[in-house]
């Protein structure tokens, strides 16, 4: 079977807010809402330590460090048992998922997760452009949204967005039921945290600190299963196959879906020839 | 977070009693959820998750503010419109970067602040400028490119007869990384206009250029793929993971996982600083200090690389005790040079000339006696120097545990190939210079150049279009060059000429990033036409009287320099035609030409442009560029500094006889100057704080303030402050303050930062006029510069800081507004 999971080196994460902003724009993720947050885990505001400035010269007792966080997608989810109509669901391979057709915006599942992973559109969402970004349709008003591990770009053979813009290669997503995947390898070699361990949910989603990785560096959008030959404990760029980087073009004269609305500007696909 | 409650939490923490906290962190925000309403139960429903992987238009282009990233990036387009952006794979795919500014451009694109027509301050004419009319309440009015264009000649024409063609300054930022720049300089050169001397704010890699005969702003180091193989990488004064290097952050990363020991000097607690093995916690100013105290560690323990000193550097070269001066070849030898210089052998206390790049068994250190001249040499003259820096007796003043420095160097210096990353930050204090000698001659000692692993600066050198000399015709008389420093007193005071007029593209520096900003508001009033291209209404835009709408990046093609980043030139292909009236700097560039008679000198399109700087660069193939995207610049060499130093003697200067002084202080040797930092600064008392202002990972410079999603972490300007120096003041976390002293003030809110050292302030730069509730920081900062640095010292500045003003408005700030931004949409927006 396949199951699923990420791990995310928090001694590499530099906080940069790049898989934040990734993820709202690969989902279409709507303004004001976010489905993975990079916390601090310091001082109470964001890019601030705990401890305190040290006196004496020496490096003091300041700690810093960065903990991305969107849902955990956990084996024992406890927003799946208190759905009343089934709308959230774990699929085969793992992961949590909305039915967004049958969710009835009763937010049980907000208050059950312990991680506060999920987002309710409160509002008519608000993008832009109007229309949208990314890769997924808008969800409407009155839903629950959260991360999806990108399952529409799984489905496809491709690496979570999040994943692949890391640029401290501090995400890694892989299945956990394969033993020669690098999250299962990462998980066994170094110190891994689950979240809030305490309440039984087994998140997939597992805290590698104390110890740096070698992350997985990413020359390719295809997840790990889909490249022949890759080592995770070499440096990936001769591992990876060179064809990796043309499915940057697999999108090319794909069909074109219409979406409504007309807010920003549709231009002019480009003319031939130089600039005028 | 001060930034965004409920939308940023951070309950679900795994440190510190997380469950207990997370019970209350949740139950408040449902809470919080419920008083808003239940009215909006699902009542329309899409299906499932729609996908739309492999329905998109991709077009790869490029990324190119003034970062080190320079990304390559690929862009999605489905019907008509830009839905993102990711990385695009360079030809070596060890490059693939962007930051979360460059993956945030769909919120630029499309932002309201973008220009869409050509427009004329309404009150403006060719005559009567009435300058009055400019600022914050100026109007505009639509017209036609043609009607724009014939102002700017016409005016620029009749201010050539009047007063001559340097009575106009073509103004270049470095707002982009285009071609364009190059066709604005040759209509400069044929013109005859004044030019900019670009010295901006940062003057490190002049101090280090008197030591190797290289370097500028900075020097260059090696490409940051070869950063894995340092050993120990001592990043000085910068936050490289938030602003520099954040796009190749792995391969600094990797050094470390590799067992590279990462020490950060700053004052302030970074995210950088936060990888660190060692953190040292320096004063402000005070890093030429503890630099010397490394250099005295270095001595003592003799960790000193012999064999570099002796085939690299003037370390065994003579100095005269009775001139001071280095004992030259031709002193003592009938055939010898006056450039070549001279040290003994070790033993036979034979005198020999020093070639560059020779081993010989010379003597390091000692005192000679070369045909009745007196002499000791350099590295003895530097070793004496160093001697009054003893790490525990810099300790105090520098901030910084003695054996902190001691370890620090230690692993420099022991430890294998390594470096020392020093940041623009150090040269934005007036005297920065120094320091930039001081690493330089500090790493002389370590033996740290020319091998793989050695690091010399905070971001790599990169690739640039060698366009050899085409933005300066051979038939042209260029006009003077002006440092931007000096710009006001050019404006205003005609010093050392009158500047009459100025046109300004890729640059949002004169109404927003230069300094003592008042100065440069008076100094653009002073002109009688200001025009300005620019993608957004940004300050310096609305201090216009001609305003150039430039189309997004996205919109333009073009071929794209990765100065200061990674070793590829890339082709920037046009993802959708320009949107509005906007158009390509090249448009206006070679209709003014047309218009003042140079016409023929500019190819009729941007592409042959293109086509003809492309065919100057030996190592980059148009057609391979345009189809591949990226090329490899080949002949950018990996490791730096391999071959004789361009210096007289071919080495690094360990001494420097020739040195300029200032303020009385000679830089033989690195000797400590300082301005605002010292300790005894006339003012230290009415402005007790030294104010910075950082850069940070959510601007470049002015660029992307306006980005939504970026502002929803980020929404507004904030004053970083030590909670003990907020408290003193009476100020508490999230308040707003008043910052100020002699020059200007800004208002703020205050953000408790432990991570700043008590009697330092920052409040990070980039963000404009309408993000404040007052004020600016660049009201706070001054325009004084050093005559050997010539740089503009942003942070060498003091301010006060105080409560605000009760009747303070802080509506913007505070309406439930996901956009998070106050700003009002552009008044010359045009439509
Ligand atoms: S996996 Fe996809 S949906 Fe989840 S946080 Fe990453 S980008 Fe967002
Ligand atoms: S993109 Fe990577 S480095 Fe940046 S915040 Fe996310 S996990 Fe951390
Ligand atoms: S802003 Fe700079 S680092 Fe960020 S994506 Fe653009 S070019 Fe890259």
């Amino acid at each position: 079977m396949t199951n699923y999971g990420l791990v995310i080196d928090q001694e590499r994460c530099i906080g940069c807010q790049a898989c934040a902003v990734s993820c709202k724009q690969e989902n279409n993720v709507p303004m004001g809402q976010f489905w993975n947050r990079v916390l601090t885990e310091g001082g109470d505001k964001i890019d601030t330590p705990s401890g305190g400035y040290p006196e004496d010269g020496g490096s003091g007792s300041l700690d810093m460090q960065y903990q991305p966080t969107a849902c955990q997608h956990c084996e024992n989810a406890p927003c799946v048992k208190v759905c009343p109509v089934n709308a959230t669901y774990t699929r085969d391979d793992g992961i949590v998922e909305i039915d967004y057709d049958k969710c009835i915006g009763c937010r049980y599942c907000m208050a059950a997760c312990p991680y506060n992973a999920r987002v309710f559109n409160w509002d008519e969402p608000d993008h832009m452009p109007e229309e949208g970004t990314g890769d997924v349709a808008a969800r409407p008003q009155g839903v629950v949204e959260k991360c999806t591990f990108c399952s529409h770009r799984v489905d496809e053979g491709l690496d979570p967005a999040c994943v692949v813009n890391c640029p401290a290669d501090a995400r890694i997503f892989g299945d956990l039921d394969d033993e020669g995947s690098t999250v299962s390898k990462y998980i066994n070699e170094y110190e891994t945290d689950q979240l809030l361990e305490d309440r039984g949910t087994n998140p997939k989603t597992h805290y590698i600190s104390g110890e740096m990785s070698p992350g997985r560096p990413q020359t390719s959008d295809k997840m790990e299963s889909e490249l022949d030959d890759v080592s995770p404990w070499s440096d990936g760029s001769e591992d990876v196959p060179a064809e990796a980087s043309e499915s940057d073009s697999s999108g090319s004269g794909g069909s074109h879906h219409s979406i409504e609305g007309d807010a920003a500007p549709h231009v002019p696909a480009v003319g031939s020839g130089g600039d005028d | 977070m001060t930034d965004n409650d409920g939308l940023y939490r951070r309950d679900v923490l795994k440190a510190g009693g997380a469950a207990a906290a997370l019970g209350l962190g949740g139950g408040e925000f449902l809470q919080g959820l419920a008083e808003r309403g239940d009215e909006t139960a699902a009542s329309k429903r899409d299906p499932g998750i729609e996908s739309y992987v492999g329905q998109n238009d991709v077009i790869q282009t490029v990324c190119s503010p003034n970062c080190r990233g320079k990304c390559p990036i690929d862009v999605h387009v489905r019907d008509g419109q830009v839905k993102k952006v990711e990385p695009h794979p360079p030809e070596d795919e060890q490059y693939k970067r962007a930051c979360v500014l460059g993956l945030s451009h769909t919120q630029r694109v499309y932002d309201p602040t973008r220009l869409k027509y050509p427009m004329k301050r309404t009150d403006w004419s060719p005559d009567e400028p009435n300058p009055d009319g400019r600022g914050p309440d100026a109007e505009f009015e639509r017209v036609s490119w043609d009607e724009a264009l014939d102002l700017v000649a016409d005016k620029m024409q009749s201010l050539k007869a009047d007063f001559g063609p340097e009575s106009v300054l073509f103004h270049v930022g470095f707002g982009n990384y285009g071609q364009s720049g190059q066709a604005f300089s040759r209509l400069a050169s044929l013109f005859g206009s004044t030019q900019p001397a670009s010295t901006i704010d940062t003057n490190v890699g002049r101090g280090f250029n008197r030591v190797t005969g290289t370097g500028f702003y900075l020097p260059s180091t090696n490409e940051s793929e070869d950063w894995e193989n340092a050993n120990t990488i001592i990043v000085w004064g910068s936050d490289i993971f938030s602003s520099q290097f954040q796009m190749d952050a792995s391969k600094v990363l990797d050094a470390v996982e590799n067992g590279a020991k990462l020490v950060v000097v700053d004052p302030v607690y970074t995210t950088t600083a936060s990888k660190a093995d060692l953190w040292l916690p320096v004063k402000p100013g005070k890093d030429v200090h503890l630099a010397l105290a490394m250099m005295h560690t270095v001595f003592e323990d003799g960790t000193y690389d012999e064999q570099f000193l002796r085939k690299r550097t003037t370390g065994p070269a003579l100095v005269r005790k009775d001139t001071g001066t280095l004992l030259k070849s031709s002193t003592v030898f009938e055939d010898g040079s006056d450039d070549k210089v001279v040290a003994v052998e070790q033993g036979s206390n034979t005198p020999v000339e020093l070639e560059p790049e020779t081993d010989g068994p010379y003597a390091l250190f000692g005192e000679y006696t070369v045909d009745g001249i007196e002499c000791e040499t350099a590295l003895t003259r530097l070793r004496d120097h160093v001697a009054d820096y003893a790490p525990s007796k810099v300790a105090e003043q520098t901030g910084v545990d003695a054996e902190n420095i001691r370890t620090a160097v230690r692993w420099l210096a022991t430890r294998g190939p390594g470096g020392i990353a020093p940041s623009y930050a150090l040269g934005r204090y007036k005297h920065g210079h120094i320091f930039g000698q001081t690493y330089a001659m500090l790493m002389g000692l370590t033996g740290d150049y020319g091998q793989h692993g050695n690091i010399h600066a905070h971001h790599s050198g990169g690739a640039t279009l060698s366009t050899g000399g085409w933005s300066t015709p051979e038939d042209a008389d260029p006009g003077p060059s002006v440092r931007f420093s000096d710009y006001p007193d050019a404006m205003i005071d005609g010093d050392p000429h009158k500047i009459r007029a100025a046109y300004s593209i890729e640059s949002n520096m004169m109404g927003n990033q230069f300094p003592d900003r008042q100065r440069f508001r008076e100094a653009i009033k002073s002109l009688e036409m200001y025009v300005v291209a620019d993608m957004h209404h940004t300050d310096t835009v609305q201090h216009a009287d001609i305003i150039l709408p430039v189309p997004h990046w996205f919109e333009q093609e073009d071929i794209v320099s990765s100065w200061g980043s990674h070793p590829h030139i890339s082709y920037r292909h046009k993802v959708q035609e320009p949107m509005w009236e906007a158009r390509d700097d090249y448009y206006a560039i070679r209709g003014l030409a047309e218009r003042l008679g140079f016409g023929d000198y500019f190819p009729e399109t941007k592409r042959e442009l293109l086509r003809e700087l492309a065919s100057r660069d030996d190592a980059i193939d148009f057609e391979t560029l345009s189809e591949q995207g990226t090329q490899k610049k080949q002949n950018i060499p990996i490791v730096k500094f391999t071959d004789a130093f361009p210096t007289d003697t071919g080495r690094i200067k360990m001494y420097d006889d020739d040195a300029p002084s200032e303020e009385g202080v000679t830089f033989d040797l690195p000797r400590p100057l300082e301005d605002r930092t010292a300790d005894d600064y006339e003012k230290a008392d009415e402005y007790p704080l030294m104010f910075m202002q950082k850069h940070s990972r959510f601007r470049i410079h002015s660029q992307y303030e306006m980005l939504n999603w970026v502002r929803e972490v980020n929404p507004e300007p904030q004053l970083d402050i030590h909670p003990s120096d907020a408290k003193a003041r009476g100020i508490e976390d999230g308040q707003y303050v008043r910052v100020y002293n002699d020059r200007g003030e800004m208002i703020v809110k205050a953000k408790y930062n432990e991570a700043f050292q008590p009697g330092l302030v920052n409040t990070d730069q980039g963000w404009w006029s309408r993000d404040y509730l007052k004020g600016h920081h660049n009201d706070l900062t001054h325009n004084e510069v050093s005559e050997i640095g010539q740089t503009m010292s942003f942070y060498d500045v003091r301010v006060a800081v105080e409560p605000a003003p009760d009747d303070l408005d802080t509506e913007k700030y505070e309406t439930d507004n996901p956009r998070g931004t106050g700003a009002e949409t552009s008044r010359a927006g045009g439509d």
